[in-house]
Parts: C-alpha cells; structure tokens; sequence
C-alpha cells in the first residue's frame, strides 16, 4: 500500500530544489512516478513529501535551436511525448523509434525522460541511446545550474551525478548529421530489456569508409557505458573489409560492458549476447544508408 | 557474499590490536556509521549503520558480538540486524587476522556478508557490489586511521 505523503505543487525550479533542501531526506522529486510509487508501495522507499515537476511551466518543451544546432528535450517530457513530437521525429527520428518501445503504453503515457533517466535503473533504454549523442544533461537548483555530459552522468545502478535538490530541467542533444545513420537493437524475456545496444555510425561521403562510431551498451550491467575501444578498432576502416574488425570490436564490447549476474542471465551469455547485438546493430545502421 | 582485504599499515602488531578495540575509531572507519557504543566491553557493541544506494535508503542497527579473541592475533565478530521498514536483514561475520611485516603490520579482513528481505529485490550482483565498496572504504579508512599520527589520533 502506498504510505501516506504530502504533495508539494511548485511553480518554478528553484521553489521545487529549495523545498527537497528543506524536507532533506523525507522529500524527493516526483514526475511521472512509475518507478517512484512503485517502490514507495514496495516499502523500498519512503517519502512524506513529494515535490510535483509536472506544475512547473515548460519543463516538458521539447524545441530545436536552429542557431546552436542543439535539441532541448525538457525533463517532464513523457515517453509518449518523446514518440510523437514532430520535432523529435524530424531531428533525431531514432529517439522517437527507441521512446516507442520502452516499456508499455500505460509507462509511457506518464513515465517522463527525466525521471528514467535520474532513477537510473540499469534496464533502461533511452540512456543508452543519449550516450551515443554525447547528450548533455542541464541540472538546476536554487543554488546553481549546470550542464553534465551524459557520459559522466550515470554512476552505477540508481545511481547518478544528480544531488538531490537539483532537477533534471533537459536533455540536450545534437541531432547526427547527414552521414550519419544509428540503429538500436535490446531484447530482453521480462518487462524490462535484458540488454540494449546503440550505435551510430558515420560513413565518409563516398559511404565506403568508416569516418566515426560510437557504441554504447546498456541494461547488462550497473549503468549504461560507451565502448570507446570498441569504436576506435572500427574508425577509419573501410566498409568493404569491416568483417573482422567488427567482430573483434563486438567482442571487446562485450568484455567492456561490465556486465552482471542476474535474473536476466548471466554475465557470460549478457556478454555472447553483446557480441551479436553489437554487430546487428552495425549492420542494421549501415543498411540506413541505402 | 565474501570479502577479503589485506591492509599493510605502518604501526606495530600491539597498535593495531588496540585500536580494534576503540571503538570511537573503528566506528569511524565504518562506512554509514552513525553511532557506536560498547554494551559489555569485550563482549558485545551496538552501532547504527546508514546506507544508500540512489532512493534506496537502509538504516540498520547493528547487534555486533565478539566470539572469539587471540590477543593480539585475532579477533572473530558476527553482526546482525533489520531494517524495519524496509523489511531487510543484515548478516555478517568478521574475522580480522593480525600478522607482522617487517617494521609493518597486515591486518587480513575476512568478512561474509548476508542480505535478506525486500531488498534482494535490487538483485544479489548489485548488492555484492555495493557491500565490496563497503568493504574496500572500510579497509582504506582502517589504514587512514591506523596510519594517523598517534598525537593526532589520541587528540580525536
């Protein structure tokens, strides 16, 4: 059952930061709340205040900023909203492909990408994605603001660069450019996925060979991680001949990903399972070029 | 879950058997560790130990019993206790071994850590993750203590 709180319904960031400071350990930030109430009825979490993101004005705006070439996704933004935003589909059309197939409809409908990614559950997906991006994530609080690049922004499992009274206000990201394509490939036999890869891939203009790539691996381990060895074994190589690379650096990835026993499977098979999603997901982003 | 940590200090063997039993000082060297007090000294301790792991917040006190002690060579604790509210329990054995090195001594920290209840649910690879950073702090704030001036730590 879920225990008794106080709902707090702050119009601004720096009322909502400054209210955590003042409860301290008794208060947290509330947003979509799927993963928040659940624990909180599994006696896992306890809260008697819960400071409401959803009332403040433009926290969930999703724009594109033509002069700095950044797309600002707000913290309350829902999964849904990620989905169906034509700005999303138009700018980073595999953000909008990932949003569709996290969780289930009901999740998505009210979980936001703030409060995935600031739960930081290591089954996750959009975090994984945002690393291949080189997101930036801006957090605020009635001190200060700052930006943290994604890539330092996961700790470990429930566990991230976020204290407690700063808010998630957005996700920044650089769409790719035009010789860039990505794919996404998880799979996963319980609600949550087993294990997810992202790749992007950058072909040079005669898209015979590799000019960049960037791999990240997810949901196997305590937080997602870019394989940067990975990468480097497939950058400059030639499309043609990629064959061997590409397996080498899957199963680099695989060793890289720190992945962990656990009811999904073993870290053995979570790493043979990298190796093959690891090349999948290369070649399904190749195929984008044609 | 099992965890071995060899810590080399430069104190003598008779130094470090003391400060095992300080327990001010090797309160401080508990990660989480909000209060300490000796029930029967020698005998048995209680402490209120803190932890968290993003919004998973477990407050455990700590029932520690000695079971057996080889002055100055070694000493064997268990300890156990539950969060209420949580509905977790902590199990854990500790057996500390004392040997000399040269002018150094090695303190060998042999723990076997137990978890119950409802926070299994985090899974046992992350739990035995979090408990070997535990144990890795512990061991390095043992040294850093051991290692404190002695003027200084006998001003603490």
């Amino acid at each position: 059952m879920l225990p008794p709180f106080e709902l707090h319904q702050p119009d601004d960031v720096r009322t909502a930061s400054a209210l955590v400071d003042r409860y301290g350990d008794a208060a947290t930030f509330y947003a979509g709340g799927t993963e928040l109430l659940l624990i909180m009825k599994e006696g896992l979490a306890a809260y008697r205040h819960l400071i409401d993101l959803k009332t403040i004005s433009g926290l969930s705006q999703i724009t594109y900023d033509e002069d700095a070439g950044w797309l600002s996704i707000g913290g309350t933004a829902t999964h849904y909203a990620l989905e169906r935003h034509p700005v999303i589909r138009r700018h980073v059309p595999i953000v909008a492909e990932v949003e569709r197939g996290v969780a289930n409809l009901r999740v998505r409908s009210v979980g936001t990408i703030g409060g995935n990614l600031c739960f930081a559950e290591p089954h996750a997906d959009p975090g994984t994605l945002f690393l291949t991006f080189d997101a930036e994530i801006d957090l605020a609080s009635h001190e200060e603001t700052r930006a943290v690049p994604i890539g330092q922004f996961f700790a470990g499992a429930f566990e991230t660069a976020r204290r407690p009274h700063e808010v998630l206000t957005c996700i920044r990201v650089r769409p790719w450019g035009p010789h860039t394509r990505g794919a996404y490939m998880k799979f996963g036999m319980h609600e949550r996925p087993t294990l997810g890869v992202a790749l992007a891939l950058t072909l040079d203009a005669g898209r015979r060979g590799i000019e960049d790539v960037r791999v990240a691996v997810g949901c196997v381990g305590p937080a997602p991680v870019r394989v940067g060895d990975a990468e480097a074994m497939l950058t400059g190589r030639a499309l043609s001949e990629i064959g061997p690379h590409l397996d080498a650096a899957a199963r680099v990835a695989g060793d890289a990903a720190d992945a962990v026993d656990d009811l999904h499977g073993s870290a053995e098979y979570k790493r043979e399972m990298i190796k093959v999603f690891v090349r999948r997901a290369f070649h399904a982003a190749a195929a984008r070029f044609s | 879950m099992e965890f071995d940590q060899d810590i080399t200090v430069a104190a003598s063997p008779e130094y470090v058997w003391a400060f095992l039993w300080d327990i001010e000082r090797m309160a401080r060297c508990i990660p989480g560790c909000q209060s300490a007090r000796t029930v029967i000294a020698g005998q048995r301790y209680e402490a209120l130990v803190v932890e968290r792991v993003g919004p998973f917040k477990v407050q455990i006190p700590l029932d520690i019993e000695v079971v057996e002690v080889s002055a100055p060579v070694r000493l064997r604790a268990r300890a156990s206790g539950r969060d209420a509210g949580m509905g977790s329990g902590l199990q854990m054995q500790l057996d500390l071994a004392i040997s000399p090195a040269g002018s150094q001594t090695v303190l060998r920290v042999h723990s076997n850590v137990a978890v119950t209840g409802r926070l299994a649910v985090l899974g046992h690879s992350m739990i035995a993750r979090k408990a070997g950073e535990i144990m890795t702090a512990f061991a390095q704030s043992l040294k850093r203590e051991l290692e404190q001036p002695q003027a200084d730590a006998a001003t603490l």
